[in-house]
């Protein structure tokens, strides 16, 4: 924060709070990346030296249940009622202009797999399990529990952030082919019951091709890593005592959602410039 | 006054009496009050009369009570059992809203000084006159520097209370509780956590209010120099009842073993920890 | 969420799936019956409308402030990101002129103020829980609640109404961002003329369609607002609490962004 009694010359102030914060954000850019080598590296020892003592023990299966079951209700009815409003967004579209429903169902699958299904449910995770993440290591970062961890020898990242980080790699993947499942369903149920599309003509696969199965597993794996990563980071970084759990969980939410966004603009406009515009 | 016997407490007839019980004629009464939080009892039949005027302090050993028997009083937690009473009317009762006249009438000074965070000191204090007083904002400011001034403070007006310690904190605390100028005013252990410097200085503030504006003080405490220095009775919490009650003269004279046994501080004895 | 903080007893047998679906139902209709009740008290604290007129202006700065950067990035991508699924049938079929209008529609009606408000509820909605819940486990509240002054006239509706306006002052701003957004990448990559583009806004969209975001964004704006206000005002328990009131108030604002918007959709079509 900035010194709210600097001297007079707001100018100054403000050249210097925007210095400090391009200052910092230059830190935390190479903190967050040092987290996710050192996520990766706690990878690799944890493959290499399998069976030496202090791991914990089953906490992956743990985070797979924490991360994986505990946000299916979630993703299930959030995912369900978009699939819903797009479904029907489209069909209301579709009726005013031509009226021939025969192609909408091929058409939002092909969407559903190549963005919306991994992609909006990795926006819900971010806020679900992103923020879980960040309040959990951010609270232990503030009560000294982190500190107690380097003390007995025990690295914060392999023993916090690797269970955490596999967990989500899988659960992401899992979640977004079912929340995919989930929207497709009640898209189809709203495109019936709203405007008499026949389920037959509706529940159509033609129209995806090997190449946008490839951009959902790519997609969700990206998420997958990049949310538990911020999130740990956020949590790591937790300073002060509640105000720094408060801030490091808002932190974990809003890196976690925009790097969502930011990897599904990057990944899909890679994929149109490598298929030359015929996605 | 020495202490009462200790088996008054447990009498039975206290809980019956709240049938058809006359107002009180005391300023301030509680009339055999429990308290449980999540099935844990606190207060067991407290009952305790303060008069106007007098500075009040309630002692005993951490976790025993002290701190809900004097938010009891505004109704910040919210009785089980049994009566309370402010200069003749009942208040354990009344509604949420009601209490707004009663909370400006007594003041209460919390343990971690509750400053808000996002305001400077002076705004800390102009914010009860700014609602309650109807003062513009500029008067209000004004009226708070001043308030200030009386607890030594005109220095730190302008600056938040994350950059102050925290007796400057309290005493900041203390200027934003008088500036409704109450008639009681609630002490929750206002020196703890305090150098002894600091400390001494809160209780001569305290003494003043009593014998300059008639203030009548409820202090929260466990720190011997300042109940022994400030009090005009004390009343020794233990059990969820009042153990003691006597001048601080006579409380050391007491030969109550328990009442002994906090006042010398043995860490052997028959006072069972925590209180209850 | 944070099973760390509460290890299951050993000695008794793991509670069935049943039981577990149960008491989460359990807890969530709680938390919704909290939070209807705090909108009903928000809604008569403003009977008599005597809000606290700095508090409310303090809000609005400090939200805007904090928002607008992230709001403005996310929104730049979304816009563009709707052209790049819109790609293949543009050129599948040559037909530029509907890049436009389908980018233009998708982002005005549902992905404008769906996106934006998730991003203010991480941003704005979470910030204000955490403030609130840390003023909470601090007695901040019960200061206030001594000092004769209501907490949820003085603190609660101020920012309330903030969160409200500033998610439609986002959502307006957000909307041209991203059909800016949508006009570059259709320009860059689809070698969509400028004029093309914004012929396709314009020749296609009605009011309407604008109109049926911003009424979709007061809608979020509230349920953004009361929810991470009550997460905030019933916190327990110091800095895990904290982390745990913020993680409960963004789950519960995402989920009920996503059902407000099927029922306005549904019921407005």
């Amino acid at each position: 924060m900035t010194d709210r009694h600097a001297p007079p010359g707001w100018l100054r102030q403000r050249i210097e709070t925007v210095g400090a914060a391009v200052l910092d954000s230059g830190w935390a850019a190479r903190e967050l990346w040092l987290v996710y080598v050192g996520t990766w590296a706690g990878i690799v020892r944890r493959l290499s030296r399998r069976h030496l003592q202090g791991r914990p023990h089953g906490e992956i299966t743990r985070q797979l249940h924490a991360i994986g079951n505990r946000s299916l209700a979630f993703i299930a009815v959030t995912l369900g009622f978009i699939g819903m409003v797009m479904a029907y967004e489209a069909c209301l579209q579709i009726s005013r202009v031509t009226g021939d429903f025969s192609q909408i169902g091929g058409q939002l699958l092909r969407l559903i797999v190549s963005d919306f299904a991994p992609t909006l449910a990795a926006l819900m995770l971010a806020t679900r399990v992103g923020a879980g993440i960040a309040a959990e290591i951010g609270s232990m970062k503030v009560t000294e529990q982190i500190d107690a961890l380097r003390m007995s020898g025990v690295l914060p990242i392999d023993y916090l952030i690797v269970p955490r980080f596999i967990a989500s790699l899988v659960m992401t993947l899992l979640l977004s082919v079912l929340g995919g499942v989930f929207m497709y369903a009640a898209g189809g149920l709203t495109a019936k019951y709203s405007f008499g599309v026949n389920p037959g003509v509706f529940f159509d696969a033609s129209q995806v091709r090997g190449r946008h199965v490839v951009l959902l597993i790519l997609k969700a794996t990206s998420y997958g890593a990049a949310i538990p990563v911020v999130a740990g980071f956020c949590g790591l970084r937790a300073r002060g005592s509640s105000e720094g759990v408060g801030w490091a969980t808002t932190a974990a939410v809003i890196g976690g959602s925009f790097a969502v966004i930011f990897l599904d603009f990057a990944i899909s406009a890679a994929a149109l410039l490598l298929t030359g515009g015929d996605l | 006054m020495t202490a009462p016997p200790p088996a008054a407490a447990d009498a039975p007839a206290a809980a019956t009496s709240t049938a058809a019980a006359p107002p009180s004629t005391a300023f301030i009464e509680y009339r055999a009050v429990s308290k449980a939080f999540a099935g844990q009892p606190v207060l067991r039949d407290l009952s305790l009369s303060i008069s106007r005027g007098e500075i009040l302090f309630i002692v005993g050993t951490s976790g025993v009570g002290k701190s809900v028997a004097i938010k009891l009083l505004i109704g910040l937690y919210r009785i089980d059992a049994g009566e309370i009473w402010f200069d003749g009317q009942r208040v354990d009762q009344l509604p949420e809203r009601a209490l707004a006249p009663l909370r400006k009438r007594i003041g209460m000074v919390f343990q971690s000084a509750t400053l808000f965070d996002s305001m400077t000191l002076a705004e800390n204090v102009a914010l009860p006159l700014r609602k309650h007083r109807r003062l513009a904002w500029s008067a209000a400011l004004d009226d708070a520097r001043r308030r200030l001034a009386q607890v030594h403070m005109t220095e730190h007006a302008d600056r938040y209370p994350a950059e102050l310690s925290d007796g400057m904190r309290k005493r900041a605390a203390i200027a934003r509780t008088l500036a409704l100028d109450p008639e009681v005013v609630l002490f929750d252990e206002p020196t703890t956590g305090l150098d002894p410097v600091s400390a001494r200085r809160i209780d001569r503030l305290i003494r003043e209010l009593a014998s300059r504006l008639g203030v009548t003080a409820v202090v929260v405490s466990h720190d011997p120099p300042s109940i022994f220095g400030t009090a005009d009775r004390i009343a020794l919490l233990y059990q969820g009842a009042i153990r003691a009650l006597a001048t601080p003269d006579a409380l050391r004279a007491s030969p109550d073993p328990i009442v002994q046994q906090f006042i010398t501080g043995q860490s052997t004895g028959p006072m069972e920890t925590p209180g209850f | 969420m944070l099973e760390r903080s509460a290890p299951r007893d050993p000695a008794r047998p793991p509670p069935g799936v049943i039981a577990g679906v149960g008491a989460s139902a359990l807890g969530v209709a709680q938390e919704v019956g909290g939070i209807v009740l705090l909108t009903a008290d928000v809604a008569r604290a403003l009977v008599p409308p005597r809000i606290d007129s700095r508090e409310l202006w303090k809000s609005l700065y400090k939200m805007g402030y904090r928002s607008v950067p992230i709001v403005v990035l996310t929104a730049l991508f979304a816009g563009g990101l709707m052209t790049v699924q819109a790609g293949p049938f543009v050129k599948k079929f040559g037909a530029t002129a509907l890049a436009g209008w389908a980018a233009g529609y998708a982002v005005l009606r549902e992905l404008g103020p769906i996106l934006i408000a998730l991003m203010f509820s991480g941003r704005v909605g979470a910030n204000n829980t955490a403030e609130l819940s840390t003023m909470t486990v601090t007695e901040q509240l019960d200061g206030l609640r001594a000092l004769a002054i209501d907490p949820i006239r003085f603190l609660v509706v101020p920012r309330v109404l903030a969160m409200m306006t500033m998610l439609v002052a986002l959502t307006v701003i957000g909307d041209l961002v991203a059909l800016t957004g949508a006009a570059i990448v259709g320009h860059v990559m689809l070698d969509i003329e400028w004029s093309t583009m914004y012929h396709g806004f314009v020749d296609n969209l009605r009011p309407f369609d604008f109109l049926h975001g911003i009424y979709k964004a007061i809608a979020f704006g509230a349920a953004i607002a009361v929810s991470s206000c009550y997460f905030g005002i019933t916190v327990r328990g110091g800095a895990v609490g904290v982390g745990r009131a913020v993680n409960a108030a963004v789950v519960a604002a995402a989920a009920s962004i996503m059902l407000l918007d099927f029922f306005l959709t549904y019921l407005t079509g």
